[in-house]
């Protein structure tokens, strides 16, 4: 897609889609290409800011910016930091005096090359740090005051996440992860030649964040094995032969989930981490050399309506446990707002939320949509009614949910769900009863966003960049049921939308520019899904457009968002042939919204009200 | 969070994601190991340049792999297309020597992921990050 729906819809998105800004690629055009580092700026940036041991604001630290992986010196007096630079497509390094905000930048990458991951000595004089170079990624370190060059400690090549320089300066410890699993590494630093790494740990869960305790004969991680995220601990021998089990252990030391962010205290008698609904925990530690954990304690909750946004890569702690640092996003709650044609609120449903992606009931008088619960941090698909703003769970588990949409009749809605690394389609009823049927699934690995559901019930579509169909007017099984590739290409294609007739398929592209996307219309025959296309698309915008296609029932009128956040509406004809109108505002919004535009909905069957989740500031109970 | 999957402005924003990529068809981990490299001479036999990846046949000259046919995949046209490089620079290298490093396929299948490319011209052509 063009590079502004890809910012626009993706990179601004806080829940849906995952492309990396380190990948990202701007628009040519010097303006559109400031327009998108705006959007990108007001939609991600993040204020660091210091919080004490009972979730008090301390002192904020610089101004908002791009910040990432806040770590703190081992004085706490600095903050090593990940920030990108969007013209040259790179991750870099920098150091920040937490009093004073100045920043110095540790690491040069050459365009689109990255470094991050950052550790410190436990003098605080150096800084490590993975690096990609050339083809290759590497763990560095140089000074931290950012003089003279950076040394290469150890050069691999699959991607790895360093997370910790241990306290007696003797190990780095890092990690690698990928479908078949993650392992976990201490590299000694003594020595001279060629280091190898000691794989400490591995699994084919995903395991990650290793630290050392500070005697270094603990090592602590992050595990997914029982099918949620908990912490664990193992003893650390590093004479133990390779991939030999763990000589005791592993003990669980986290009971309600724990995504990460485990830090030791200086003298190990105490630990920190993340808690599933974000809370920041702490957990004594008492024994030698068989170590006892205690229960973990609430330490705080940090503000509400950020939690979702908070993960263990935007937080940590000092090596006294008496500050934490956490890269706070924009707020993070929305409120599900209707809006009539001219842009007036009509309503507002409900209580603000973690909500994303609404999309409209076929009768315009419920949503489907994407829930973040801010207790689990589970991501589930929910309905709601648009009136009573009473909501119900059509999922409720781990398993990470996107991309839901409604059945023609309303009666059921569907959802991609992603199990172990397998993305698949499901479809239940939209009252929440009953189980839910699997209707596809789809290559292991791949994601999928799902858009649409025929009105034949013969098909629904996804995009991988591709516009896909998925036949399900048949009685197959998921396994046996095969896609088709509708439109592919070499420009991008998404958000295939089918007319109400089914005589067409409306979808976007950047055929005409690489740089815009633009809404375009082709017949389709629901009889012969899979022959070839015939003749060239009807463009129907004419300035861009980031998404929300969307047809009213009658078939008489489109709808779609351009990149600067304006409802447009074309009258279509589809008889005898298919002509588009000139596409007029109806109103605009203020941008950037969250969430993938790509993949909205959220059109009432008549044309007369739109639903969006729009960023408040409002705060909500937990 | 790994470079690979750091999500510059958030890393919290990849922890809520769903699982699915932007535009990607699939996880390049899961057939790709980025641990085991090959480094393929050969003539260019044959282009795929659509999305949501394009494919390449490389006709090996040299090597351990030399009579054997290898598929290459890259990433989507997109990609491409921004560095200023076309498709049509891939067209002119048909039947010209090219020297492709791949990520090999985790099924040992002759067929890797493009992580470095060299046309005929010496155009260097790097696909990462998004394969490395």
């Amino acid at each position: 897609m063009n590079r502004t729906s890809l910012t626009t819809a993706v990179l601004c998105s806080a829940l849906l889609l995952v492309p990396s800004l380190s990948k990202a690629q701007l628009p040519r055009d010097p303006a559109e290409r400031a327009r998108v580092v705006a959007q990108i700026m007001e939609a991600n940036a993040r204020q660091l800011t210091l919080f004490d041991r009972q979730g008090r604001q301390v002192s904020t630290v610089g101004t908002r910016d791009l910040y990432n992986q806040p770590v703190f010196s081992p004085d706490g007096t600095r903050m090593a930091v990940v920030k990108p630079d969007l013209e040259k497509e790179t991750n870099d390094l920098w150091v920040i005096d937490n009093a004073s905000g100045k920043s110095i930048q540790l690491t040069v990458s050459k365009t689109r090359e990255n470094a991050g991951s950052p550790a410190w000595s436990p003098d605080g004089k150096q800084i490590a740090y993975v690096a990609l170079r050339d083809g290759y990624f590497g763990l560095h370190r140089k000074a931290s005051n950012a003089q003279g060059d950076e040394e290469l400690l150890y050069k691999g090549s699959a991607p790895m996440t360093l997370t910790d320089w241990s306290q007696d300066g003797k190990y780095l410890t890092y990690f690698s992860t990928d479908l078949s699993g993650g392992r976990l590494y201490a590299l000694p630093l003594a020595g001279t030649g060629e280091r190898k790494p000691i794989e400490v740990f591995s699994s084919k869960s995903q395991n990650q964040g290793p630290r050392l305790s500070p005697d270094s004969r603990i090592m602590t991680y992050t595990s997914n094995v029982s099918g949620r995220f908990e912490v664990y601990a193992i003893p650390f021998d590093p004479a133990a032969a390779p991939g030999a089990a763990p000589a005791a252990g592993p003990w669980q030391l986290s009971d309600q989930g724990g995504t990460g962010m485990v830090f030791w205290r200086k003298d190990g008698k105490e630990l920190y981490f993340l808690a599933a609904d974000r809370a920041v925990m702490t957990v004594e530690v008492t024994g030698g050399a068989t170590p006892q954990f205690a229960k973990p304690k609430l330490l705080f909750r940090p503000p509400a309506d950020i939690a979702p946004g908070l993960g263990p890569g935007n937080a940590s702690v000092t090596r006294d446990g008496e500050r934490f640092v956490i890269a706070v996003p924009r707020p993070q709650l929305r409120q599900l707002t209707v809006y009539d044609r001219s842009g007036k609120v009509v309503s507002k449903v409900g209580e603000p939320g973690f909500y994303n992606q609404p999309n409209m009931s076929p009768d315009g008088t419920r949503a489907v949509l994407m829930r973040n619960d801010p207790r689990t941090g589970n991501v589930d698909i929910w309905t709601m009614d648009l009136a009573s703003g009473k909501g119900t769970a059509i999922t409720n588990d781990t398993d990470p949910q996107n991309a839901p949409i409604w059945s023609p009749d309303g009666k059921q809605v569907a959802y991609v769900s992603t199990h172990e690394s397998i993305s698949s389609i499901y479809r239940k009823a939209a009252d929440g009863t009953g189980e839910a049927e699997q209707l596809f699934s789809y290559t292991p690995g791949a994601g999928m966003v799902l858009t649409d559901w025929s009105s034949d019930n013969k098909f629904m579509t996804f995009y991988t960049g591709v516009i896909v169909l998925v036949p399900i007017g048949n009685n197959q099984k998921a396994s046996e049921r095969k896609e088709i590739d509708w439109l592919r290409e070499e420009y991008l294609a998404g958000q295939g939308r089918f007319s109400p007739d089914n005589r067409y398929i409306a979808f976007l592209s950047n055929e005409d520019d690489v740089d815009r996307g633009e809404v375009y219309v082709r017949p389709f025959d629901p009889n012969k899904p899979d022959a070839p296309l015939a003749g060239p698309a009807v463009r129907v915008s004419k300035d861009g457009a980031q998404g929300m296609i969307t047809w009213r029932q009658d078939g008489k009128e489109l709808y779609y968002m351009t990149r600067n956040w304006e409802v447009m509406a074309v009258d279509i004809e589809t008889t005898p042939t298919f002509k588009a109108g000139t596409p007029r505002m109806l109103f605009s919004l203020p941008g950037p919204l969250p969430g993938n535009a790509l993949q909205w909905k959220n059109v009432s069957p008549d044309g007369q009200r739109f639903l969006f989740a729009m960023p408040t500031n409002a705060s909500t109970q937990r | 969070m790994s470079l690979r999957s750091h999500v510059g402005v958030g890393a919290a924003v990849a922890l809520l994601l769903a699982g699915s990529a932007a535009w990607a068809h699939h996880n390049m981990s899961a057939l790709f190991d980025f641990n085991d490299r090959v480094t393929l001479n050969g003539a260019l036999s044959k282009i795929d340049w659509r999305n949501p990846h394009i494919y390449l046949a490389v006709d090996v000259k040299s090597g351990s792999e030399q009579g054997q046919t290898w598929s290459v995949e890259g990433p989507a046209p997109n990609f491409f297309r921004t560095r200023d490089i076309t498709k049509a620079d891939f067209e002119g290298a048909l039947g010209k020597e090219v020297v492709v490093e791949v990520s090999r396929a985790r099924d040992h299948s002759r067929s890797g992921l493009i992580r470095m490319l060299t046309l005929p011209g010496g155009k260097v052509v790097s696909a990462c990050p998004q394969n490395c």
